[in-house]
């Protein structure tokens, strides 16, 4: 993280660290699946979508699922019902595996054939800072390309280091004031 | 030129020629009779071009080919006389739909495109073809050669506007009370604007060629990206710039997709309570519509930036707007609805700037109808009531002009645009242009308040409100036409017919007394 924000609310600046702003964009833009994992239909839905592909057996093993394959038969044909933990499990192995799947469009769609997307940055709550710690922040869009590839692949597998890097990136077309953004109160786009 | 022609066929030609038909009827008599241009040409020994042009008004017959076609016509007139189809209109688009013959469609019943030409009806490019390969514009769009037709006349910008006047006017002409201050271009942009409404339409239209049904589905499909675009195109000389991805404070956020917020909208649900449709009486009732409800309260004050905390009255200021923890006091009138909805916990809620608004109003001098309320805390930015106007006033000058002309696919799409841009700008994956879910409670709350507005109109007027719910239901006794204007226009309230009992006008008793 670049410069001398580092120390957010030592002023009572209100606001979350650029990089944090950014997994959330991206988190935002993931759907999937509506009805939660202790509905009928959305255990059966993650089951279906988990057993489809060979990816969804090993996200069922990175999530820690670790059953007989008669046991999944039974699940499957809902004769029997998961147990709480593993529902959670599958719940979990279910996002892990739908984030993976969805990284390559929003990759696509972020990169907008090289053309990029706009992203609105909202600077950080000033109303509690007193008046002479205040800055003149405004409202930034800038039209960021050619970090996306390396932000949603930060994303998808928690790569904090990264997405601060990649915000570094994306900030310093801001000017000579992009260092205030370093921390921001929330960013978005429409893509 | 063999036959020599009697004394008595020159009469008849100089007989039928007195009364010829004008070129649209020439033009109907023969799509009547489901004949095909070559047909006619055949027998009147021409070229199929010469039809077209007899049936466009470009010439008029000449002998020899003159006798047998105005005995065609005349023989077509007593088959399809001029009342039995409607004359085709010039190309409103719905007229144009009856008379759809034969566009080359593709398996999923849309209109199939290929190299560009005249179109063999109207002579004017397009990339539509006819079944047998030739150019025609799909499902009878022809431009029509009529230029008082209202679409394809597009306001030439080089003429001076003040000879100029077709390009229809988007607002309704005010009555004129103080000097234009507009600028003609600002007249001509929102003209341009308006024209993306029409486009839109006809494109969609013609693509599906005929089909209403096919190009509703298509125009309700890019309602959203549509209605954000005008929404953009409105903004384009906007004085300030919005936030479209603020940091939203908790109390608007949804604990999970189904969950709602914090912020109660002041839905109404009142029943009077000295009415009853169970018990028999003979009370007249109407059950009355406010129309386009959600598109008149695009008039509201709304947020510009990011939401700010403040508490007390702190975040209360005519130019502020936004969301605030008030306790409301108590509402002492049951015969009219609580502005606050029908709650029924008591205590301190989160309510939107306009339900404040109107709470503060009615706690004032002029209505004294209760105790202001106690505002605890706000989340408020500054505000303006003119954000959405330029985009209100669009949609709704297009409205009013489909509901005149009759042009059910532009109304239903102009329906479809705002109200799913009301519904979308909050969280939406429908929608991701904006996430303003505060906008859109405003809104909401904004169409509540107008509808307590009319109830309260009503009963000053010696009406009683029998119920008011959701957002544009209201239930009157007596001769509600007193009051309100009868029609479709969104200050006007038409007659509400539905399902289920309590619809159009009915019966109900009376309960106790009722005393207002």
């Amino acid at each position: 993280m670049a410069g001398r924000w580092m120390d957010l609310g030592a002023l009572n600046a209100r606001g979350l660290p650029g990089a944090d702003a950014l997994g959330v964009a991206i988190e935002r833009m993931v759907t999937g699946i509506a009805s939660s994992v202790e509905s009928e239909r959305g255990l059966a839905a993650r089951l279906n979508y988990l057993t489809k592909t060979d990816a969804g057996y090993e996200a069922m093993d990175r999530a820690g699922i670790h059953v007989s394959p008669r046991t999944l038969m039974a699940w499957l044909a809902e004769e029997r019902i998961p147990s709480k933990a593993n529902r959670s499990r599958l719940d979990a192995a279910y996002w892990d595996l739908r984030r993976r799947n969805v990284a390559a469009d929003f990759k696509k769609r972020l990169n907008n054939h090289g053309r990029g997307t706009r992203v609105e940055i909202n600077p950080v709550d000033q109303t509690r800072v007193e008046g002479r710690h205040q800055r003149d922040l405004s409202s930034r869009s800038l039209n960021v390309r050619g970090v996306w590839d390396r932000a949603v692949d930060a994303w998808m597998n928690d790569d904090y280091e990264e997405l601060d890097a990649v915000w570094d990136d994306i900030i310093e077309d801001l000017g000579s004031e992009y260092d205030a953004y370093s921390n921001v109160s929330s960013i978005g786009w429409a893509a | 030129m063999t036959e020599k022609l009697s004394v008595e066929a020159l009469l008849e030609e100089a007989r039928l020629n007195a009364s010829i038909p004008p070129p649209a009827e020439r033009l109907r008599l023969r799509e009547a009779a489901k004949l095909s241009r070559a047909q006619v040409a055949e027998t009147c020994d021409v070229g199929r071009s010469t039809v077209a042009n007899w049936e466009t008004g470009h010439s008029e017959p000449a002998p020899p080919a003159r006798l047998p076609y105005l005995r065609l016509l005349k023989g077509l007139a007593e088959i399809y006389p001029p009342d039995s189809a409607p004359v085709p209109a010039p190309a409103s688009v719905p007229a144009a739909f009856t008379a759809a013959p034969e566009t080359l469609r593709g398996p999923d019943g849309r209109a199939i495109e290929g190299d560009p030409g005249p179109c063999i009806r109207c002579g004017i490019e397009t990339t539509y073809q006819s079944t047998d390969g030739r150019p025609l514009h799909s499902g009878a769009m022809c431009q029509p050669a009529d230029p008082a037709a209202p679409q394809t006349t597009p306001p030439a910008p080089a003429a001076p506007a003040a000879t100029t006047p077709a390009p229809v006017s988007p607002t309704p002409a005010p009555v004129p009370s103080r000097p234009e201050r507009r600028a003609r271009s600002a007249a001509r942009a929102q003209a341009d604007t308006t024209a993306l409404i029409t486009r839109a339409v006809q494109d969609e239209a013609e693509r599906a060629g005929g089909d209403e049904e096919a190009a509703l589905k298509a125009l309700i499909k890019r309602a959203i990206p549509d209605v954000m675009h005008l929404f953009n195109e409105t903004r384009a000389t906007a004085r300030y710039d919005y936030t479209a991805y603020p940091a939203v404070p908790d109390v608007l956020k949804k604990p999970s997709k189904k969950d709602p917020d914090q912020i109660w909208e002041a839905r109404p649900k009142f029943h009077h309570p000295g009415y009853s449709l169970k018990v028999p009486g003979d009370v007249k009732v109407t059950a009355l519509d406010v129309n386009a409800a959600y598109l008149s309260a695009l008039k509201c004050w709304l947020p510009i930036g990011k939401l700010e905390h403040s508490t007390g009255t702190d975040g209360v200021d005519p130019k502020r707007s936004g969301v605030h923890l008030i306790t409301p006091g108590e509402w002492a009138h049951p015969h009219l609805p609580d502005p606050i909805g029908d709650r029924d916990e008591p205590g301190a809620l989160w309510v939107t700037n306009a339900t404040l608004r109107l709470l503060q109003r009615l706690s004032g001098p002029k209505y004294g109808l209760t105790d202001a309320p106690v505002i605890h805390e706000s989340w408020t930015s500054g505000a303006t009531e003119n954000f959405l106007d330029a985009l209100r006033k669009l949609l709704s000058a297009a409205r009013d002009e489909a509901i005149e002309n009759n042009d059910t696919l532009t109304l239903e799409y102009v329906k479809a645009m705002y109200s799913k841009f009301i519904s979308t700008m909050g969280e939406s994956i429908h929608n991701r242009e904006m996430v303003r879910p505060d906008w859109m409670h405003i809104i909401h709350s904004q169409a509540y308040a107008n509808l307590w507005g009319k109830a309260y109109k009503a009963s000053q007027a010696g009406l009683d409100v029998v119920a008011m719910m959701g957002t544009d239901e209201l239930h009157l006794t007596g001769d509600w036409r007193k009051v309100f204007p009868e029609g479709r226009g969104v200050s006007q309230m038409k007659v509400k017919h539905g399902e289920g009992k309590a619809t159009g006008e009915y019966t109900v008793g009376t309960v106790g007394s009722v005393d207002r």
